[in-house]
């Protein structure tokens, strides 16, 4: 599903935030990202999303150079990946339904099977009953699986999440955690930058281990 | 405007997810040009009076022009109208006695280039002078009558060219003093009309670039303050297109409310101007409406104020989203 060869991408012509980058991700398959702040998870992250180019190497998704991508067809290549943000990034003038409807309003999906769409999501993260609410209505967990309904409504085969308990007490990060290891369980390939090494270590997936920009540790589940 | 809807996704993409069908993808772009157009008038009126006030802005930045051309326009008219009424004057010698003046008539009405003449005896020509002047006092104690005989020509051809080299040869004529071309203020107003149709146009393309300058600066201010979702819709693969429909459509709807207060304005300086222009023209003993638009300068003026506000967005969204990248 991703593969990274050999990548570098530096910054600014110095600030070298990864070096030779050396993996590959089955699809499939569940994986978490760790390493201090500042170690380049984002970094990686952001390749992935085609944010960035690598400076050097290759970022291959599905098969694809996504560094080859034509800038016209980028915004296609992204509406195949769901992705969740530590901040969550909602749109605080639109109601909880309407933001996760978004994604398939990009899209053009048909206003019907949206709201079916939308409803299946929101169910799925527990919120059905608060989709007239605005975003600031809801407490920070439920604001972070507003940001995953939104992640899953188009059904992507490939889910990032940056951070996505940091801001979370203990109980809560748990919960977000189950959600996507429920969606990996229907074959979504889940890729999640955390450096929450006590929750992650106990759900016992594959591990990425950043430090410096650079592949230390690739533990495999246990 | 790219239809982002109708493009291919890249291959890797496709093999993912079965993409809709053409129609479908037609409809959805339909409807999202059909949702934003009513989204941005939504937005506007929730700030009705700075929607106001931009539009205002821009119906002043097209009054000016619009007047202008309007007054040219009627100047034209006014211009085909005068050409036909050129004519020359011909002055005959002081010597020459009725008798002759009548042969010297028929010998201009007979000359190439001539359509009509009209003889205006000495006599005639001291009584249109006393009755023009309202002298006939000071004038009826003249013993002798000062003016000459004289023929009006009226051309076949108005040209002024044409009418000049007529002139030249009838001048040549025995029995003829002088004759007078009454072309000169003719040609001074052409050329006036000339220079005011230059100064309509550069004038409209300034005030056009001010009507660009007012929506640009409006619709940054409107991306400004949409940053973050434009950043959010944009991660979640949003095409530029996308993000730019809503802020062209606000300006459309900016330049057709401009445009129409300046349909208003234009309406009412006309209101505000006929009384007393009507009175002057009937000093002059003539009958002068002030142009209206009509319904084809009514739709030129919407559509182009309409394109005006588009465009102006466009500019101001395409600058925006090169700045903006997601973070």
């Amino acid at each position: 599903m991703i593969v990274f060869e050999h990548v570098g991408k530096r910054y600014g012509g110095r600030f070298e935030a990864l070096a030779n980058l050396d993996f590959r991700v089955r699809r499939g398959e569940m994986v978490f990202l760790t390493g201090h702040s500042g170690a380049g998870k984002s970094s990686l992250l952001r390749l992935i999303m085609r944010l960035e180019r690598p400076t050097r190497g290759r970022v291959l998704v599905a098969g694809h150079d996504i560094a080859r991508l034509h800038a016209s067809q980028v915004p296609f290549y992204r509406r195949q990946i769901g992705v969740v943000f530590q901040d969550h990034q909602l749109l605080l003038d639109r109601s909880i339904y309407h933001n996760v409807a978004l994604p398939l309003e990009i899209r053009g999906v048909e206003p019907r099977e949206a709201a079916r769409r939308v409803r299946a999501a929101l169910d799925k993260v527990g919120l059905l009953h608060r989709e007239k609410a605005l975003p600031i209505e809801l407490s920070g967990g439920e604001q972070q699986r507003v940001g995953i309904a939104r992640a899953v409504v188009n059904k992507p085969s490939l889910l990032l999440a940056d951070e996505p308990t940091g801001n979370l007490d203990p109980q809560l990060s748990a919960d977000i955690m189950a959600l996507f290891e429920d969606f990996n369980r229907i074959g979504t390939t889940v890729v999640i930058a955390s450096h929450d090494l006590a929750l992650i270590t106990r759900l016992r997936h594959r591990m990425l281990r950043l430090r410096d920009g650079r592949l230390v540790a690739d533990e495999e589940a246990a | 405007m790219s239809r982002d809807a109708a493009r291919q996704p890249p291959r890797g993409a496709r093999s993912q997810s079965q993409g809709p069908r053409a129609s479908s993808r037609m409809r959805a772009w339909g409807r999202h040009h059909r949702a934003m157009c009513l989204d941005s008038a939504r937005r506007l009126l929730r700030h009705p009076l700075g929607s106001l006030l931009t539009m205002l802005a821009i119906a002043i930045a097209l009054v000016l022009p619009a007047a202008l051309w309007l007054a040219l326009d009627s100047a034209r008219v006014l211009d085909a109208e005068l050409e036909e009424s050129a004519t020359l004057t011909v002055y005959l010698a002081h010597q020459v006695e009725e008798a002759q003046a009548g042969r010297i008539n028929e010998a201009i009405g007979a000359h190439e280039g001539v359509a009509r003449t009209r003889l205006i005896t000495a006599a005639e020509g001291m009584a249109e002078f006393q009755q023009a002047l309202g002298l006939a006092d000071a004038l009826g104690r003249l013993d002798d009558n000062p003016l000459p005989a004289s023929v009006v020509v009226s051309p076949v051809d108005p040209e002024p060219e044409a009418v000049r080299q007529l002139a030249e040869s009838l001048d040549d004529l025995a029995g003829v003093d002088e004759v007078r071309l009454d072309l000169a203020w003719l040609e001074r107003l052409r050329h006036l009309a000339e220079l005011g149709s230059r100064l309509a146009l550069a004038l409209g393309v300034l005030f056009g670039l001010g009507v660009l300058l007012v929506v640009g600066n409006t619709i940054r201010l409107a991306v400004e303050s949409r940053r973050q979702e434009i950043e959010v819709v944009m991660l979640i693969g949003a095409t530029h297109a996308f993000v730019r429909r809503p802020f062209l459509y606000s300006g459309a709807w900016y330049g057709l409310g401009g445009g129409l207060l300046a349909w208003g304005l234009l309406g009412l300086g006309n209101e505000w101007l006929a009384a007393p222009v009507r009175a002057l023209a009937a000093s002059y003993g003539a009958t002068f409406q002030l142009p209206q638009l009509g319904a084809a300068g009514s739709a030129t003026l919407l559509i182009c104020s309409t394109l005006l506000g588009w465009l102006g967005a466009w500019i101001a969204v395409s600058r925006h989203l090169a700045e903006i990248r997601p973070r």
